[in-house]
């Protein structure tokens, strides 16, 4: 036990004196955590740039391109003679999308004829072109039922029927969990801890191949903490409470800063934060203790947890991938401990369902904890030889 | 001359000649290629799991929730009598979308009165809040429509006529160069330029900490190094950029000289900014460290899925700075969109600017050095590490 405490304390001790590892462990995930946070700050993709063709130039269709410039969603950035010129506009990334309004529009509304409004949208950019596709929608869709309510005014219909007529099935349409759509809610909860995830990994794989890489030096801090297994703990502690402390303060980011709602349990949170930091540091110390060189550890960590974010099922769902890829990601802390924090914080999901994240970030632990301990019991037998020469020369 | 082509040999035998660099560059470039987009493979989300709450349980409700099922996005999974359990269903990931039909719902439209229906949509993930909330939209605006021609019928109204009274303006919508909104299609071609960036920093970068000084005058070896980049990369860059694609089955309309134009200045700029942060970081585990990190946030900044008008103007100024943004840009415009060199020209020049500006830079830092070890003995252990790159 006080070899365990002797390991923390020079483990702490190490933090302070060397710069790399302070930097590397603490101020470099902190300083992602801000420019994320940063990058996301606004929520919600408001004034994309919209190209308009106009070739009416009538008073309806100068009131459709207002309407589509009043939604907030878009703005109106260009005007363009022809659809080749807003084609360019597009490419050329000026333009997110263009609304074509043809010769004749005016006329052919007011006569029945139900002309084309048509919006080009750049779907590549997928998340900007669906904004785009919205924002036409939403403001076509307004001037189309502005204009059929005063048309049937003008056949003498009174403005409750009018309304009543041209829309008898209206949708209310209810965004569960995320009303506004926010991409901070949405995305950034989940890419926080998506980062936190692979450096803790990573500062694991550091700070453990200081002292447990191969030759003498791997002998040092298990005599120095009476074991193996203490000295493995001494090394990981220190990194679990400090990581611990940088996912405290990303989330007080979130969910002070920023408002991410927090409607479910805290202490499910709590609980779920510390699993998730001790398998990403196991995951780390694992990659290292079976490849003994740090830079293909570090590699592994990077094969393991770089793609993980499109593992977890946040952009593209996880019912959706193929049966392996499920499994994999089934694998990956960051799939449970993610689906904790949007059933905690968004969903405030009932308690009976809430701790089967839990319970799954617990099995990969302890999986994790146990692989790790038969590589050391590897490790010690390789080492016991040794440290035995060691004891005898001492003595 | 000589200098030159000394520096070029040095440079490629240095990244072949070492295990762990041609890990990164070209093993780890390989596995990425196959780990990053088996994910995405289905390309599109079909079927999204639905509840309809139905109140009202007539003729006319029982054939909206036929109707959605029927829709590609949607099907039906579950008909629960009561919007508590439908919830619950939400709760346990069952069901992504709700639809509830109100008791009454069939008797006010044949009244002739507004009849209005409800959709729950989980908005916990965009995108199967997407196509829960499009798939049964569709068809219950299209029951809209339906009601509304059927009454102006029985007026005597015409189907055109009633149609265009129920919404004089028809909205076309055309989804551009993406039509059917594949997710590979959207996000690969990024990630693939982000991944080649990564691992080319990673390994140049472990190159320059571990360099052998030499005697030749630094422009020259520059120079040398440069041609080393860019004949590898002339193998590796259309592997990943062209065949890969082509593997995916992803849509592929650039031009090869377009991809030339825009890859040459993008190997350079990459190249160099690994020398510039190889001399300021100085460590090999330090540079690994960090560039691992850099992934994830270099991707979100780079504007591609998040819109770069969305992010604060000085990250968006300060997000130019990094080759990989004007790469995605170019690269996506090109090869998903068929831009030609008139569109690309600016984001060819910032990558030309880049190279240019990191070459400057890395001259300064190692003069820079240099001079300071002159005067000053660096600290043991560091200046072995920092391995005198240059």
């Amino acid at each position: 036990m006080s070899g365990l405490v002797t390991a923390i304390r020079r483990e702490f001790r190490l933090i302070r004196r060397r710069p790399a590892l302070i930097g590397l462990t603490v101020l470099l995930p902190l300083a992602l955590c801000v420019l994320l946070a940063f990058v996301f700050r606004s929520g919600v993709a408001t004034n994309l740039p919209v190209a308009v063709v106009d070739l009416d130039r009538s008073s309806l269709s100068r009131q459709v391109v207002r309407m589509l410039d009043a939604t907030p969603d878009v703005e109106v950035s260009a005007r363009a003679d022809s659809l080749p010129e807003a084609r360019s506009l597009i490419l050329s990334g000026r333009a997110r999308g263009a609304l074509l309004l043809p010769a004749g529009f005016e006329r052919d509304a007011l006569r029945g004829a139900r002309p084309e409004a048509v919006i080009f949208y750049d779907n590549q950019h997928m998340s900007a072109g669906s904004v785009i596709a919205r924002g036409a929608r939403n403001a076509v869709t307004a001037a189309s039922a502005g204009l059929s309510v005063s048309l049937r005014e003008a056949q003498g219909a009174g403005s409750l029927q009018a309304t009543a007529a041209a829309q008898p099935v209206p949708l209310q349409t209810h965004a569960l969990f995320n009303p506004t759509l926010d991409y901070v809610d949405f995305l950034l909860a989940a890419l926080m801890p998506a980062v936190i995830q692979l450096m803790a990994a990573a500062a694991t794989t550091y700070a453990v191949s200081l002292d447990f890489g191969p030759g003498r030096h791997a002998r040092v801090l298990p005599r120095l903490a009476g074991g193996l297994l203490p000295a493995m703990l001494g090394k990981l502690l220190p990194y679990t409470f400090l990581f611990m402390l940088i996912l405290g303060i990303s989330d007080v980011g979130l969910y002070g800063w920023l408002g991410v709602p927090l409607r479910g349990s805290l202490l499910l949170m709590g609980v779920g934060a510390a699993l998730f930091i001790i398998a990403c540091q196991l995951i780390g110390a694992l990659c290292f203790l079976l490849t003994r060189d740090f830079a293909r550890a570090i590699s592994f960590v990077g094969v393991i947890l770089a793609p993980a974010l499109g593992y977890m099922g946040i952009g593209f769902p996880r019912e959706a991938m193929p049966p392996l890829a499920q499994a994999w990601s089934a694998l990956i802390p960051g799939t449970w401990y993610i689906q904790l924090r949007i059933d905690q914080s968004l969903r405030a999901t009932p308690m009976d369902l809430s701790v089967w994240p839990v319970l799954y970030l617990l099995a990969i632990a302890v999986a994790l904890g146990l692989i790790v301990l038969l590589r050391l019991d590897r490790m010690r037998s390789a080492l016991a030889p040794a440290t035995a020469r060691t004891a005898r020369r001492t003595a | 001359m000589k200098a030159i082509l000394r520096a070029l040999r040095a440079e490629l035998a240095a990244i072949f000649g070492d295990p762990q660099i041609l890990s990164v560059m070209v093993v780890s470039l390989a596995i990425y290629a196959v780990i990053y987009p088996y994910p995405y493979r289905p390309e599109l989300l079909r079927e999204v799991p639905v509840a309809v709450v139905d109140l009202d349980n007539s003729a006319g409700s029982r054939q909206l929730a036929r109707d959605i099922d029927a829709s590609e996005a949607v099907a039906v999974v579950a008909r629960p009598p009561t919007m508590a359990e439908a919830e619950r269903l939400v709760h346990e990931r069952r069901a992504y979308g709700i639809l509830l039909v109100p008791q009454g719902f069939e008797r006010e439209l044949l009244r002739g009165r507004q009849s209005p229906i409800a959709i729950y949509a989980d908005a916990s993930y965009f995108l199967m809040y997407q196509k829960a909330l499009t798939g049964i939209a569709g068809p219950a605006r299209t029951t809209g429509v339906q009601v509304q021609v059927a009454r102006q019928l029985a007026t005597g109204t015409s189907r055109t006529e009633a149609l265009s009274g129920a919404s004089p303006i028809a909205l076309v919508e055309v989804p551009l160069f993406n039509p059917a909104g594949g997710y590979a299609t959207y996000i690969l071609p990024a990630a693939f330029v982000l991944i080649l960036q990564q691992t080319m920093m990673m390994g140049l970068g472990l190159v320059a900490t571990r360099r052998a000084p030499s005697a030749d005058p630094l422009p020259w070896r520059m120079l040398g190094r440069a041609g080393a980049w860019l004949g590898l990369y002339a193998l590796l860059l259309p592997m990943y950029l062209v065949v890969l694609p082509w593997a995916y089955g992803l849509p592929w309309l650039g031009h090869l000289p377009a991809l030339a134009t825009l890859g040459v200045p993008f190997v350079l700029a990459v190249g160099f900014l690994a020398q510039a942060v190889a001399a300021v970081l100085r460590r090999a585990e330090i540079v690994q460290m960090v560039l691992l990190s850099l992934g994830m946030p270099l991707f979100f900044l780079s504007g591609f899925s998040w819109p770069i008008e969305s992010l604060p103007p000085l990250l968006r100024a300060a997000a130019q700075a990094i080759p990989s943004t004007a790469m995605i840009e170019g690269y996506v415009r090109s090869a998903q969109m068929g831009a030609g060199l008139a569109e690309l020209a600016p984001l060819i020049r910032q990558l030309w600017l880049l190279a240019f500006a990191y070459a400057g830079i890395t001259l300064l830092l190692r003069l820079g050095a240099s001079g300071s070890r002159l005067s000053a003995a660096r600290p043991e252990g560091r200046s072995r590490e920092a391995g005198d790159a240059f």
